[in-house]
């Protein structure tokens, strides 16, 4: 981890009144300078916060936007839950896995795109959708999400 | 303290404590309150994830959760009635949604808390159809345990106990929702000095030992009460036991000494029972003598130095019982032969249960005046000896050695009378623990072949080689009683009137 990242790791300490409060922005930190949070990652958290490197674990594991893997350039999350899937969400999901020649959860082989699903983003008036580096696109067909992900460097 | 009522019935506990600590402080969890529980362990944290545990507490408008409910006064809890048994009911439901049901295959039946409960508690039949999730099975944890991750309940009892106890923190549960796995943390291994209690704990059929499985059905075996000799912290075990065979043991609770834990190499030193025992009695190298042959030949050498007037010695074993112990010291009294000396083994200890001196009775050997030496004994006509930690290089100058020893070891070369003695688990006795903690053992298997206890085997030597008043059959109750009557510290701790958890030297 780089001096800056723990810097900013610690002065985060202050603002929780216990130090395992800060766990989760941290987590953050980390993913945002390696991209991922790895398991020497989680171990060098563990020391950090005096916690056990499997309590790191549960806790990035449990929540999908953190990686424990490197990631693709670019992130692609389709959202599957009900009101996007009554939207036709699932084959669209089948539809970018075969143009892009992956399964959800996979990453493509130049490492330009990861692929994967996502719990209900709180967009469902504008289903189907999904997430795209961040940003939603929404009211998607299959031609729409091809020409946003073919348009991704 | 405080005033909770259980169906009807008022109970005075302690203040925070939840409703489950409260109950097992008691000692009444399960024998007299029945709450069905699989998360809740009384040695480790509260952890509130399977939700078996719902109680109707009285003003409250839900359910709660009897492990982390703390009691208060004037709580009036409902653990019975109809709303609770359909909670069970659902929660059970669920709990098997994705369970493999292969009982019959599975190494837990007889002793599966998912068995019991569902049987109890749970309902007949399923209402779902779908596919049971995808899971491993026969994984490899470790050195010790296999894991079937199919019959996981995520109790995280495992993963609290690697944490809580060891420190080690091998086990997790990872992911979320109906992904929840419970995993090793990426590249470790479960392999640690304590690792084989996670499949004790485990409520289900998910951990298992990989000496144990697959050896036998449980309900087979029956538990005879018993303590580790391994060392001197005295663990509390029940040795498994069937058709005169030890298949396990496993820890026996005992809040003062092991709580609910034992550790590996303990567990594992059952098979020293049957491996490298020592078998035969022999005269000076010769192995096909008779039983009684060396006995009288053990007197002769005696009776012989004493006529003589050479010198006896006597070197105890801190592996002995108190009472073996006892007996010693009246043959050395009797034979003026000055007081024993012993020597204990020592190794790695840590702050868990495992102490450094290996053996079980150091402190008994102590407290009953043999003395501590590692230096040779000396030039002596005769040297009783009981076995285990003593080397040949202490009896250079010994003319006469008399050895009684439960396995095969160098000194047998050596003995002019060999005679095989029987195991802790082979009788009944007590030993004296690090912190003087008094706690009786009872015997589990018969031996193979003839061996006799070493406090037997000492009386019949002194009444062959003429001693008198020795002549009596030899009783570990009479030894103990006479104990206890003799050496103050002993008052009270009769064999008869010690229960199971023991008690400390006054
Ligand atoms: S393996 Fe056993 S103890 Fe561990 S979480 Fe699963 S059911 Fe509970
Ligand atoms: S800690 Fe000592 S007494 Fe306890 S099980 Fe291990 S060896 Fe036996
Ligand atoms: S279900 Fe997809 S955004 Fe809510
Ligand atoms: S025992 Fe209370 S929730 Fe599991």
């Amino acid at each position: 981890m780089q001096a800056q990242t723990l810097q900013k790791i610690e002065a985060l300490f202050e603002k929780y009144p216990q130090k395992r409060g800060a766990l989760l922005p941290a987590i953050y930190l980390v993913q945002a300078e390696k991209g991922h949070v790895d398991s020497d990652a989680a171990r060098e958290l563990a020391e950090l916060f005096e916690l056990q490197p499997v309590d790191v674990w549960e806790v990035l594991t449990f929540y999908n936007m953190f990686y424990t893997a490197p990631q693709g350039r670019h992130h692609v999350y389709v959202c599957t839950n009900l009101p996007c899937s009554l939207r036709g969400a699932r084959s669209l999901l089948k539809g970018i896995e075969s143009h892009l020649g992956v399964h959800c959860g996979q990453t493509t082989a130049d490492g330009r795109i990861t692929l994967g699903h996502e719990e209900c983003l709180g967009s469902c008036g504008t289903a189907p959708m999904m997430r795209v580096d961040g940003e939603y696109v929404e009211n998607l067909d299959l031609v729409e999400a091809k020409r946003v992900i073919d348009g991704l460097d | 303290m405080v005033t909770i009522t259980i169906d009807g019935k008022e109970y005075e506990v302690a203040e925070r404590r939840t409703i489950l600590q409260a109950i097992d402080d008691l000692g009444l969890l399960m024998t007299e309150v029945d709450i069905p529980h699989y998360c809740f362990h009384p040695k480790l944290a509260v952890d509130g994830s399977c939700r078996l545990c719902q109680v109707e507490v009285e003003g409250l408008p839900k359910l709660q959760i009897a492990c982390d409910t703390p009691v208060r006064d004037g709580m009036i809890v409902k653990t019975a009635n109809q709303r609770v048994k359909d909670a069970r009911k659902g929660v059970m439901e669920l709990l098997l949604i994705n369970h493999p049901l292969d009982c019959p295959i599975c190494d837990q039946a007889g002793e599966c808390k998912l068995q019991d409960y569902s049987f109890d508690y749970g309902i007949e039949s399923a209402r779902t159809q779908e596919p049971r999730r995808p899971a491993k099975k026969n994984a490899d944890l470790g050195p010790t345990i296999v894991f079937d991750q199919e019959r996981c309940i995520l109790c995280r009892r495992c993963v609290r106990f690697c944490r809580e106890v060891p420190k080690t923190g091998e086990l997790g549960v990872f992911h979320r929702g109906d992904e929840s796995v419970l995993e090793l943390f990426p590249g470790t291994q479960l392999d640690n000095p304590y690792s084989m209690n996670v499949a004790d704990i485990c409520p289900v059929g998910a951990l298992t030992t990989k000496d144990f499985r697959f050896k036998i059905r449980v309900w087979f075996l029956d538990d005879q009460e018993s303590v580790c000799d391994q060392c001197s912290n005295g663990c509390n075990i029940y040795a498994s036991r069937s058709n005169n065979k030890v298949y396990r043991y496993l820890p026996r609770r005992n809040d003062a000494v092991n709580d609910t834990w034992i550790c590996d190499h303990g567990r594992m030193s059952y098979k020293q029972i049957l491996e490298n025992r020592l078998t035969e009695p022999g005269i000076k190298g010769q192995r096909d003598v008779g039983y009684r042959d060396a006995i009288q030949e053990a007197g002769r050498l005696i009776r012989e130095a004493r006529t003589s007037s050479r010198r006896i010695v006597g070197v105890a074993s801190p592996y002995a019982s108190n009472e073996d112990l006892f007996t010693f010291r009246k043959l050395l009294e009797a034979l003026g032969a000055g007081p024993g000396t012993f020597a204990v083994q020592r190794g790695e200890a840590d702050d868990v249960l495992i102490k450094a001196e290996k053996a079980p009775n150091a402190n008994g050997a102590r407290a009953l005046g043999f003395e501590e030496s590692y230096e040779s004994v000396g030039a002596a006509d005769v040297a009783i000896v009981l076995g285990h930690t003593t080397t040949a290089e202490y009896f250079r100058d010994v003319a006469n050695l008399i050895l009684i020893d439960t396995h095969v070891s160098s000194l047998m070369d050596q003995a002019a009378v060999v005679l095989p003695a029987r195991v802790t688990a082979e009788k009944e006795g007590t030993f004296t623990n690090h912190a003087n903690r008094v706690q009786r053992f009872l015997p589990v298997v018969e031996p193979k072949f003839e061996a006799w206890s070493d406090g037997d085997l000492l009386q019949q030597i002194a009444s062959a080689s003429g001693l008198g008043g020795w002549d009596s059959m030899y009783s570990v109750h009479e030894i103990s009683k006479e104990l206890t009557e003799s050496i103050a510290a002993f008052a009270d701790l009769q064999l008869g009137s010690l229960d199971d958890q023991g008690r400390e030297l006054s």
